[in-house]
């Protein structure tokens, strides 16, 4: 009974924070949900933390500046510390995590260092025309910034080396025995990859365990982590689901057998006309489809978390006026936090479910590309299996 | 739209920041965690092959002493049976030479009573022969009496005689 309290405490005060963080109307009285969320889910080049009011209805975000590299053919590569710096350079201009770059020599004479004390929107009108007149559209400029995003996948990768490793040497300490603290908790769940690996990939099953264990445990400990109230969103974000899609892709295609490759390009026991036809579909299906839908499905199923759960605490400001009606809040918390509160108890089994469907579907598709005619009759069987659950897997995702 | 549309510069962190913490795990936590889960396996695996060696020894161990046993005790029932009969066959033994001796000793006091009765007839017959002389002697005595003297003495020693 206590724990379930100390949960629904834990529950609640990450709820608080989640709003603190991604919710705070910049001016009393123009709270746009859609924007705030949105703000949550995009990357930035700033780490807001959380806003400070500053008495006059006005809010002060309280943010970690985030490093500008830039690279254009211009100016090579730029390395500015914060988005301040950046606006003073009179290189570029940044707005809304937009970059542009400014023509050169139109430069810090008309530039106004006043209007950037407050660099995220408070731009005057005049400024920001100012600028965009001087915007120099044929400078393409890349932006390969440690972004916010970024940084919190460093951090998630930081705290699993910490953990992983301790566990490590838990195994060395404790050889032959029974596992206890860290060890005990996590290695349940390694042994599930493992199994996964081991049903899958067969003997070759150790090649590729090191890679699905870290996919499996970045991808849970990413969406955990995006459920703190840490202003954090990892696999709701496009950018990376693609890159771990890729990552499939790039094994898919490392490792695709002579058999594989034999049975995309030239499809056996088919007339010419339809094969060309099925080549073409294999490829796409293999290629494009298969990671395509990988990325999308972990990216929709986290965002749609993210939207969920903001949507329901912004209900306290659409309702409360941003704070012009006590009552309206009130009616809005009343809502919105035991909704807020069931959803994200379902965010936390869609965080491992989808790590196990990510590592899950990624293993498939390596063990399709392992495939060769060698132990094909043995493995016929196997195939029929996997392909059974394969679209069992493909008609419940859409579920979660 | 934006939300859909994957920044190249993320995009670049991500694939590098994975692999290298990939790259890093690997080497620092999954390779000692994995070829620890299988090493304990396999002595889980090898202890319990044992435990059942250990156990089919044991049983194997148990028939035996059980079949041991099972020898000894028909061993000992022979033994026993054995000795009964011995016993039975010792008594019996001495039952008939008791038996022997004893109709030995009867034979023997049988024919010692017939010697004897024999002697006792022979004596009975010389005294019998004594009588009738002394009888014979006194008779003679008396022929010199009267005869009627003679006749009584006659019938007198006759009737003595009888009463005799």
């Amino acid at each position: 009974m206590y724990k379930r309290f100390l949960f629904l405490v834990i529950a609640f005060s990450l709820l608080i924070g989640t709003l603190f963080a991604d919710n705070t109307p910049e001016k009393k009285g123009d709270f746009n949900p859609s924007e705030a969320i949105l703000h949550h889910i995009l990357d930035s080049h700033e780490w807001e933390l959380f806003s400070l009011s500053d008495g006059h209805g006005g809010h002060t975000p309280v943010a970690l500046d985030l490093p500008w590299i830039l690279y254009s053919s211009r100016d090579g590569l730029a390395f500015y510390t914060s988005t301040e710096a950046l606006n003073e350079s009179g290189l570029f201009h940044a707005s809304h995590g937009k970059i542009h770059a400014l023509k050169s020599g139109a430069s810090t004479d008309t530039h106004a260092p006043e209007a950037h004390t407050d660099t995220t929107h408070t731009e005057t009108a005049a400024y920001a025309e100012h600028h965009d007149a001087n915007i120099d559209e044929s400078v393409k400029v890349y932006d390969f910034s440690i972004t916010r995003t970024s940084l919190q996948m460093i951090i998630v990768g930081i705290v699993m080396l910490l953990v992983f490793s301790s566990v490590a040497k838990s195994y060395t300490k404790n050889k032959g025995q029974a596992p206890t603290g860290a060890q005990s908790m996590f290695e349940p769940v390694i042994i599930f990859v493992r199994d996964l690996a081991k049903e899958y990939l067969g003997n070759k099953y150790e090649k590729f365990l090191p890679y699905l264990l870290t996919l499996f445990f970045f991808i849970w400990f990413s969406n955990l982590f995006g459920l703190t109230p840490l202003n954090s969103n990892i696999a709701g974000n496009i950018a990376v689901t693609c890159a771990l899609a890729f990552l499939t892709l790039i094994l898919i295609v490392a490792n695709g057998t002579k058999d594989f490759w034999v049975h995309i390009l030239l499809p056996p026991g088919v007339p010419p006309g339809i094969q060309q036809l099925l080549t073409l579909i294999e490829l796409l299906s293999n290629l494009i489809i298969k990671p395509v839908a990988l990325a999308i499905r972990l990216f929709a199923n986290i965002a749609a978390g993210h939207f969920m759960v903001l949507s329901l605490i912004s209900l306290i400001f659409i309702l409360g006026k941003a704070g012009e009606s006590v009552v309206g809040a009130m009616s809005g918390a009343a809502i919105g936090i035991p909704f807020s509160v069931a959803i994200f108890c379902l965010e936390m089994l869609v965080a491992i479910v989808q790590a196990y469907i990510f590592t899950l579907l990624t293993t498939v598709f390596i063990s399709m590309a392992l495939e060769s005619h060698d132990d094909h009759h043995h493995a016929h069987e196997e195939e029929h299996e996997v392909s059974e659950v394969n679209k069992d897997l493909r008609l419940s995702d859409f579920g979660v | 739209m934006e939300i859909i549309l994957p920044q190249l510069g993320l995009f670049v962190w991500s694939l590098l920041i994975f692999v290298v913490f990939f790259l890093l795990l690997r080497k620092f936590a999954w390779g000692p965690i994995i070829s620890g889960i299988k090493e304990r396996e396999e002595s889980i695996s090898t202890s319990l092959k044992q435990a059942e060696k250990a156990r089919s020894e044991m049983s194997s161990l148990t028939a035996q002493n059980e079949r041991l046993l099972a020898e000894a005790r028909v061993e000992r029932d022979a033994m026993l049976k054995e000795a009964r009969m011995q016993g039975d066959k010792m008594i019996a033994d001495a039952k008939a030479a008791a038996a022997t001796a004893a109709a030995k000793e009867t034979e023997k006091a049988k024919a010692q009573i017939e010697a004897e009765k024999q002697a006792a007839i022979a004596v009975l017959k010389n005294q019998s022969g004594l009588w009738a002389v002394e009888m014979a002697e006194k008779l003679v005595r008396k022929e010199l009496g009267s005869k009627e003297a003679k006749d009584a003495l006659a019938k007198q020693l006759l009737a003595d005689l009888n009463n005799n």
